[in-house]
């Protein structure tokens, strides 16, 4: 049995160093995962990609050498690497994305086409909780919160509190990846929650402009996001443990190139050149 | 007849009096092995969700509050959606599974019994998963559109993932009943029509009051597999914190959306929780509750099963 056991640890630590593990966000996933598509196909390379937790899901294995990229869609927090004293992360940005209150159809139609931070701030708080506060129809609110350590909660909480820190508790329906939250609001009557603005389809489900307090609105244009004007939005990261080697260095190095940020682009993210 | 390793019940290396053979020497090997990892388990889950019951007593068994950030752990709301959603799941599955082993065993035709058990198997092996994402597709949206008279806040409910629930743990109370349908002698059937009973009265005097046992053990048997299941109940029963009715009997908390035992330890928290001791110990304790409901489960079914004499009532 003994020799079972390390044949068991012998082979899960060559697969370790054969495969290509990489896991977090759901929002960095699609460029991710075609360009380890491409590379499997061209290269042979073995890789396995998965979103187990979202960015904080990324974080943790990658901590844990259960992955040697994660996929992160918000800044790295002191908290983060004070939890992994051992780690030296290192953040490659791939590219930015921007985060948008979405609504099921029946609110689009409705005519709410935008919301403020103080509206938003209300809904969260449980003060505001039917759309006809909001010039909408007479329809409960409901709020699909991203749960807690996904990248997209993260940059929501930022944009209301200053600080995810900060944040009241709060009990809501909760939604994990970003397909989980599309779905659910495309089926839902009254439904808000917030998703990476490139996946609103404006099909089933709409991204909402943001109001300011001048009347005017702000919409998560390349423009907006480049200039730092809109304010949800955030970087997209490969971290690894150190300086990529090796796999994991041709696999960022792809991403990097000209091909890859194509592939950041194609998915509706905003590629490096077009931030500058 | 010999083998290499003797037949049963031959005297080996053992003193005189004893008797031995290999497959009581592993089967006792492998017993011994399961019930070190038991202790091993129970005992790490016990030591590392130290720190919560430091920090909360036994608030963390009966506290209505679970605010991570806020070090609030308050498990009750949780067991309270799992108890739901299985009661549910029990409350769906049951009735029909056993109908269905009725149907199988006792009115259809031998050569058509053993293609529909197989069929109904087959059920069993589909991956939870799978389940769980019809259940977003398929139920969540059909349940959203049932309940609407009563304005639900979504399709996500405790009582979508129940009848989610109710589906997987089907095929466990329809094969097992079955088979204790089987263990029924077949000469007490001719007999009790023999006697002019009908056939539903052959079924319900003679055959159900037998495989009571059977069916029991089945119907604790599926109860534990609703507890423990995770990613279906995880994908439509909307993950919400902090629902406890303030009337324990209120039925309209069925219809809102809730969080299980194995819906919160299935989640991102378990991701946050890592590194920091006491979120960590929190969440370790929920897999302690849960040890400790469904070993309830189990130690309740083994009392059922091995503690009551059959009555007298069948004897004829």
């Amino acid at each position: 049995m003994a020799a079972i056991g390390i044949g068991l640890m012998m082979t899960s630590k060559l697969g370790a160093q054969d495969i290509l593990k990489i896991n977090g966000s759901s929002t960095v996933n699609p460029p991710a995962a075609e360009a380890a598509e491409i590379l499997r196909s061209e290269k042979g390379f073995a890789i396995h990609i998965d979103t187990q937790g979202g960015s904080s899901g990324g974080i943790s294995q990658l901590a844990d050498g259960l992955a040697q990229i994660g996929m992160s869609s918000k800044h790295l927090s002191d908290d983060d690497r004070s939890k992994y004293p051992g780690i030296n992360f290192v953040e490659t940005r791939i590219g930015e994305d921007a985060v948008a209150m979405i609504v099921s159809g029946d609110v689009w139609e409705g005519g709410v086409r935008s919301l403020t931070k103080e509206q938003v701030r209300g809904i969260y708080e449980g003060r505001i909780m039917n759309w006809k506060e909001l010039g909408g129809r007479d329809q409960r609110i409901v709020f699909f919160n991203k749960e807690p350590g996904r990248g997209t909660w993260e940059v929501f909480a930022k944009w209301i509190y200053g600080d995810a820190k900060l944040a009241p508790p709060v009990s809501f329906l909760e939604v994990g990846g970003n397909e989980e939250a599309r779905n659910k609001v495309a089926s839902t009557r009254g439904a808000l929650s917030q998703l990476s603005s490139s996946w609103a389809d404006g099909i089933r489900v709409f991204a909402l402009s943001i109001g300011e307090e001048a009347g005017s609105t702000l919409d998560p244009t390349p423009a907006n996001i480049a200039s730092g004007k809109y304010p949800m939005s955030r970087p997209l990261y490969l971290l690894t443990n150190g300086q990529p080697q090796g796999m994991t260095k041709e696999y960022v190095d792809f991403l990097l190139s000209e091909r890859g940020q194509e592939l950041v682009r194609k998915h509706g993210y905003l590629s490096l050149n077009q931030l500058e | 007849m010999r083998t290499l390793f003797g037949h049963p019940g031959q005297q080996t290396f053992l003193p005189r009096g004893v008797r031995c053979n290999w497959t009581q020497v592993l089967s006792l090997g492998f017993t011994l092995l399961s019930v070190v990892f038991l202790a091993g388990m129970v005992l790490l889950f016990l030591w590392q969700s130290l720190p919560v019951w430091r920090h909360s007593g036994v608030d963390f068994l009966f506290g209505d509050r679970w605010f991570f950030r806020q070090s609030e752990f308050g498990v009750l709301p949780m067991i309270y959606g799992t108890l739901v959603v299985s009661g549910i799941a029990l409350g769906v599955s049951v009735p029909l599974g056993i109908g269905a082993a009725v149907f199988s065993f006792e009115i259809l035709p031998s050569t058509y019994r053993l293609p529909l058990k197989i069929m109904v198997e087959l059920l069993s092996g589909i991956p939870s998963v799978v389940y769980g994402l019809l259940g977003i597709l398929f139920l969540r949206n059909w349940v959203y559109g049932l309940l609407t008279p009563f304005d639900p806040l979504s399709g996500d409910t405790l009582f979508t993932a129940g009848l989610l629930l109710g589906v997987m743990v089907l095929p466990t109370i329809m094969t097992l009943s079955d088979d204790a349908f089987g263990s029924v002698p077949a000469h007490q059937r001719l007999a009790a029509r023999g006697l002019g009973l009908t056939r539903a009265e052959t079924i319900f005097q003679v055959v159900l009051p037998q495989a009571r046992r059977g069916i029991m053990a089945a119907v604790l048997l599926a109860f534990g597999r609703a507890l423990g299941e995770t990613i279906a109940v995880f994908l439509v029963v909307g993950r919400m914190d902090n629902v406890l009715p303030e009337n324990i009997f209120s039925l309209r908390p069925f219809i809102e959306a809730g969080q299980t035992l194995t819906s919160k330890l299935g989640g991102s928290e378990t991701h946050i929780a890592y590194g920091d001791p006491l979120h960590w110990a929190a969440m370790v304790g929920l897999a302690l509750v849960l040890l400790a409901i469904a070993a309830g489960v189990t130690f309740c079914a083994s009392f059922f099963i091995q503690g009551k004499e059959e009555p007298d009532a069948t004897s004829f």
